[in-house]
C-alpha cells in the first residue's frame, strides 16, 4: 500500500498550510493541546505503520533503520517523546543537508504524522522524557527561574546569544509553551537537560508561561525594542539619530546664516 | 508693556545695561560646525530638566522593597528599592517611562555630542593658544560626563547594569597595591554593597552635576572673553570675528536648535525603547544576561577588555593582572593623551603665536591622521565590544571574530590614518577642492616628499589668482589711515574696524587679510553703495518727515497764538 502523502511531500504548499494550522494549534496553548492523545508504543497500528513508514522514508537514512544511529546522525534509542516532538514540531528535523546546528524552520510533518513518528521512535526503545503536559503558571516564579538557568543563554529578553564554536542559543519569541518546556526537559544541542530532580512539574509550567509572556509585545512598551540587542544597538541609533537629525538641523540653521 | 518698566528699573538699581548690551553685540561666526557644542549644552539642559523629574520618583537604596504594580512578573516580589522603585516609575507613573527613556537617550546624545564638538576642535587646530585652557576644561567636562553616564547607568541595580558595575570594580581591583584599597573605598565594602547605589545617586545628581554646570560656565565664560575662533575667509582676519550678533539673529538660531534638540530627544524616549530594566531583572551576583554590553561611550573599555589577550605577570612579588592593562592603563593613556595634545602639538611645531583663524582640517596632513587613526582605533574597540551580536547576526564562531578584531584594531587605525594623511596632502597640494575631485595624479604627487619652499616664505601664502572686481581702497583718516576690501561681483564692502597709524601698516593689514587684492588708495571713504529703491523709499521717508514736522510746528504755534489771545479777552475765571 503507497501512501499518497508520502509522495505529495516535496511540494510544499498544502504541507505548509498543514504545517502552520498545527504551528497556531500548538499555539493557542494547552488548552488546545490537552485533547490530543498522547502517543504510546503499543498505539493502534495503522498509526504505527504510519509511523514506520515516515520513518524509512524520512529519518532512517541517517538515523538507521532500527533507530541505532550512523555516521551521519546520532542513535534516536532511549531519546525520548519530547525530544522527538521537539525536533519534528520546531522542523529542525529532518534536515535537508548536514548542517552543525539545525534551525527553527516550518515543521516538514503535520500533527498527526509527528506523533506517528513520535510513537514510532519511542517503540525502539530505551525510554526517555515524555512530552510535558504544560499548564498556566506563576509569572514571578518563572521570572526568576527564567533569570537563574535560561538567562545566561537566551538573554534575559529572550533575544537569544551566541555560544562558542559557531552555535547559538536561538530567540525564544516563537517556541510554544510544549516546545519550551520540552527543550527543559531534554536539552537539545549544547543547552543542559533539566530533569524532574531540578525543575518540578511546576517549576516548568512556571517557566513556560514567563517565556510566553516574553513573547508579548506590552512587554515592549516605551516603543521599538530594536531586537531586544541592548545598549549597543541603542547607541547605534543614538549615533545615528544625533548625526542624521542634530547635525542635519545644524547644518541646516548654519547654512541659512550664509546666505 | 510691562517689560520696559521693569528693564529700567532693573537697570536703575544693577546697571545691566552696559553688561547687556556688550553681550546681545557678541558676534557667533555663521559656520554650522560652531553649533556642535550647543547640542551638547542642550542636551545637558535637557538631562537636568528629565532628571529632576525621575529624582520624584526614583528611590536610591538597596534595601528590600516588595514590587506591587502593573508590571505582572515583578508584583509581588522582593527587590531592591532603587529596582523596584525604577520598574515603577517605568510602568506605574505618569508619563515616567517617557521621561526616563528620554534621559537615557539625552545622555547618549550629549556624550555623542561632546566626541562631535571635541573632534570639530582637534582637527580645525582651535585649541592652539590662547585656547588651551578650554580644552583642558572640556576634555575634564568629556571625562565627568563618561562619569556620570555610568552611574546613571548603574544606579537602577538591574541585571545588566550590575554586571557592568562588576567589571568595573574588577578593573579598579586590577590596579597592583591600592587596587583593592580603592574598590573597598568607593564602595564601602565589598562589591555588592548597601552603600553603592546612595553614593552613586550623589554623584549622579549632586556632585558631577554641579561640577559640570560650572566648567560649562567657566567654558562659556572663557569663550566670551576670548572671543570665537573662525575659518579664514574673505574679510577675516587674526583680529576681527565675523558672523551675527547674538541678537536678533544668532538668538533666533540657537533657539531653534534648543528646540530641534528637545523634540529629536523625546521623539526617541517615545518611539524607541531603551534599557528595558524590567526585562533584565533585578540584578543577582549569581546571575547573568547575554549579550551583554555597557553603553556605547564605556563599549571601548569594554572591547579593550574583550580583545587584550590574558597575559599577567608580577613585579616585585605583586601581581599585574590582565584587566589592568586594557582597563586603567589604556583609559589613563587616552585622557591624559587628550590633556596633553596641545602642549605636545606646540612642543613639536615650535608655533607659539596666538591664533584666532581656524586651521582647514587639510592644512595639517600629520595632525589630521593621527586623529583619525585614534578615532578609528576607538570605533574599533567599540564594535568589538559587540562582538558577540555580530557573531550571532553573521552565523561566525565568535571566536573567530576575536582574533579578526585583534589584527583590526592595531591595523586599521594605521591604514585609516595614512590615508587621511595622503588624502591631506594631495588636497593641500593639489588642485582639487573638495574630496570628489581628487585624481590619481594628486595622490601620487601626495606620496614624495614636500617640495622644498624659498626661504622666508613662513606664512602659507594663497596662490594669488586674479580677482576681477576686488580691490582693497585705503585712504587717509586725520592722521590715521583705513583701508576696506570691496567686491563688486558680490556687492560686497567690508570696512576694516581698526585704524592704523600708517599707510605702510594698512598696506600690510590689508595684504595679511587679502593677499592678491590690489591695492589703491582713495581720498576718502565712499558713500555706502545703495539700492535705488532704498534710496528712494530714505529720501521720500526723510521729506515725509520733514513736512510732518513742520506742519505739526506751524499747527502748534497756531494754537498757541488762538490760546494767548483767546486768554486775553476772557474775563478772569471768578
Amino acid at each position: 500500500m503507497r501512501r499518497p502523502r508520502a509522495v505529495t511531500l516535496p511540494t510544499p504548499h498544502p504541507r505548509r498550510a498543514l504545517a502552520v494550522g498545527s504551528v497556531l494549534a500548538l499555539a493557542a496553548g494547552p488548552v488546545a493541546l490537552a485533547p490530543a492523545p498522547t502517543p504510546t508504543p503499543t498505539a493502534s497500528t495503522p498509526a504505527a505503520d504510519q509511523g514506520t513508514q515516515l520513518y524509512l522514508e524520512q529519518c532512517a537514512s541517517c538515523h538507521g533503520p532500527q533507530g541505532q544511529g550512523s555516521q551521519r546522525g546520532p542513535s534516536l534509542i532511549g531519546v525520548g517523546p519530547a525530544s522527538v516532538d521537539f525536533q519534528l514540531s520546531t522542523g529542525r528535523m529532518p534536515l535537508s543537508e548536514e548542517v552543525p546546528q539545525a534551525t527553527r524552520r516550518a515543521p516538514v510533518f503535520s500533527a498527526d504524522d509527528i506523533s506517528a513518528l513520535v510513537g514510532h521512535v519511542s517503540s525502539l526503545g530505551g525510554g526517555g522524557p515524555q512530552i510535558p503536559r504544560v499548564a498556566p503558571g506563576d509569572m514571578v516564579s518563572g521570572r526568576a527561574l527564567f533569570a537563574a538557568n535560561c538567562a545566561p543563554c537566551h538573554g534575559a529578553g529572550g533575544s537569544g546569544a551566541v555560544l562558542t564554536n559557531g552555535w547559538i542559543a536561538p530567540p525564544l519569541y516563537e517556541s510554544t509553551a510544549t516546545q519550551v518546556a520540552e527543550a527543559v526537559r531534554v536539552g537539545p544541542g549544547l543547552m543542559p537537560a533539566f530533569p524532574s530532580q531540578v525543575l518540578t512539574d511546576r517549576q516548568v509550567n512556571d517557566l513556560t508561561s514567563y517565556v510566553q509572556r516574553l513573547r508579548s509585545e506590552r512587554l515592549d512598551r516605551g516603543g521599538n525594542p530594536i531586537g531586544r540587542l541592548g545598549p549597543l544597538a541603542e547607541g547605534l541609533v543614538g549615533w545615528v539619530v544625533v548625526l542624521a537629525l542634530l547635525v542635519g538641523a545644524v547644518r541646516w540653521l548654519g547654512r541659512r546664516a550664509g546666505e | 508693556m510691562i517689560m520696559g518698566p521693569l528693564a529700567r528699573a532693573l537697570d536703575d538699581r544693577l546697571r545691566l545695561s552696559p553688561i547687556t548690551r556688550r553681550a546681545l553685540a557678541k558676534i557667533f561666526p555663521d559656520h554650522w560646525s560652531f553649533m556642535l557644542g550647543e547640542i551638547a549644552l542642550y542636551s545637558f539642559i535637557a538631562l537636568i530638566l528629565t532628571g529632576v523629574y525621575l529624582t520624584f520618583f526614583f528611590d536610591a537604596s538597596s534595601a528590600d522593597r516588595v514590587y506591587q504594580g502593573s508590571y505582572a512578573p515583578l508584583d509581588g516580589a522582593t527587590t531592591s528599592a532603587a529596582y523596584a522603585s525604577t520598574v515603577r516609575l517605568s510602568w506605574d507613573v505618569r508619563a515616567g517611562l517617557l521621561i526616563r527613556q528620554t534621559h537615557h537617550w539625552a545622555a547618549l546624545a550629549f556624550v555623542a555630542a561632546i566626541v562631535l564638538h571635541l573632534s570639530r576642535i582637534f582637527f580645525t587646530g582651535a585649541f592652539r593658544k590662547p585656547r588651551e585652557l578650554n580644552w583642558l576644561i572640556g576634555v575634564t567636562m568629556l571625562a565627568l560626563a563618561l562619569a556620570n553616564g555610568f552611574t546613571g547607568y548603574s544606579m537602577p541595580d538591574d541585571l545588566l547594569s550590575g554586571l557592568g558595575l562588576r567589571i568595573i570594580t574588577s578593573v579598579v581591583e586590577s590596579i597592583p597595591l591600592v587596587g583593592t584599597w580603592l574598590a573597598a573605598l568607593a564602595l564601602g565594602g565589598e562589591f555588592p554593597s548597601d552603600e553603592m547605589i546612595p553614593r552613586m545617586f550623589i554623584t549622579h545628581v549632586l556632585l558631577v552635576p554641579a561640577i559640570l554646570v560650572a566648567l560649562v560656565s567657566l567654558h562659556l565664560g572663557i569663550l566670551v572673553r576670548q572671543k570665537h575662533s573662525q575659518f579664514p575667509g574673505p574679510g577675516r582676519t587674526e583680529h576681527n570675528v565675523v558672523g551675527s550678533r547674538f541678537w536678533p539673529g544668532y538668538t533666533l538660531r540657537t533657539l531653534a536648535l534648543f528646540a530641534w534638540v528637545l523634540a529629536v530627544l523625546f521623539a526617541l524616549g517615545g518611539l524607541v525603547q531603551i534599557n528595558p530594566v524590567w526585562l533584565y531583572g533585578p540584578f543577582a551576583p549569581a546571575e547573568s544576561s547575554s549579550p551583554a554590553q555597557p553603553d556605547w561611550y564605556v563599549a571601548w573599555g569594554d572591547g579593550a577588555l574583550r580583545l587584550f589577550p590574558p597575559w599577567e605577570f608580577r613585579i616585585g612579588g605583586y601581581l599585574v593582572p590582565a584587566p589592568f592593562f586594557p582597563g586603567v592603563v589604556l583609559g589613563g593613556l587616552s585622557f591624559v593623551a587628550l590633556y596633553l595634545w596641545p602642549f605636545v602639538e606646540r612642543w613639536c611645531t615650535r608655533d607659539r603665536h596666538p591664533h584666532q583663524l581656524l586651521d582647514r582640517p587639510r592644512n595639517h596632513p600629520v595632525r589630521l591622521g593621527i586623529g583619525v587613526g585614534a578615532l578609528t582605533f576607538y570605533v574599533v574597540l567599540v564594535v568589538a565590544a559587540g562582538d558577540d551580536i555580530l557573531a550571532r547576526l553573521l552565523r561566525v564562531p565568535v571566536y573567530d571574530l576575536l582574533a579578526l578584531f585583534r589584527v583590526l584594531v592595531l591595523v586599521l587605525p594605521i591604514v585609516t590614518g595614512v590615508l587621511a594623511f595622503l588624502i591631506a596632502r594631495a588636497l593641500r597640494r593639489g588642485e582639487a577642492v573638495s574630496l570628489g575631485e581628487l585624481t590619481r595624479a594628486d595622490l601620487r604627487r601626495a606620496t614624495r616628499p614636500a617640495p622644498r619652499r624659498p626661504a622666508g616664505e613662513d606664512e602659507p601664502e594663497v596662490p594669488v589668482r586674479h580677482r576681477p572686481g576686488e580691490r582693497i581702497e585705503m585712504w587717509p583718516q586725520g592722521e590715521l589711515w583705513r583701508w576696506r576690501y570691496r567686491n563688486e561681483a558680490r556687492q560686497l564692502a567690508l570696512t576694516n574696524n581698526r585704524a592704523v597709524t600708517s599707510e605702510q601698516e594698512a598696506v600690510e593689514t590689508a595684504r595679511l587679510a587679502y593677499p592678491g587684492v590690489d591695492r589703491v588708495v582713495v581720498p576718502g571713504p565712499p558713500p555706502p553703495p545703495a539700492r535705488a529703491l532704498r534710496v528712494a523709499l530714505r529720501r521720500w521717508g526723510r521729506a515725509t518727515a520733514a513736512g510732518s514736522l513742520l506742519v505739526a510746528a506751524l499747527l502748534g504755534r497756531r494754537r498757541e497764538r488762538r490760546r494767548r489771545r483767546d486768554g486775553d479777552d476772557e474775563p478772569p475765571p471768578a
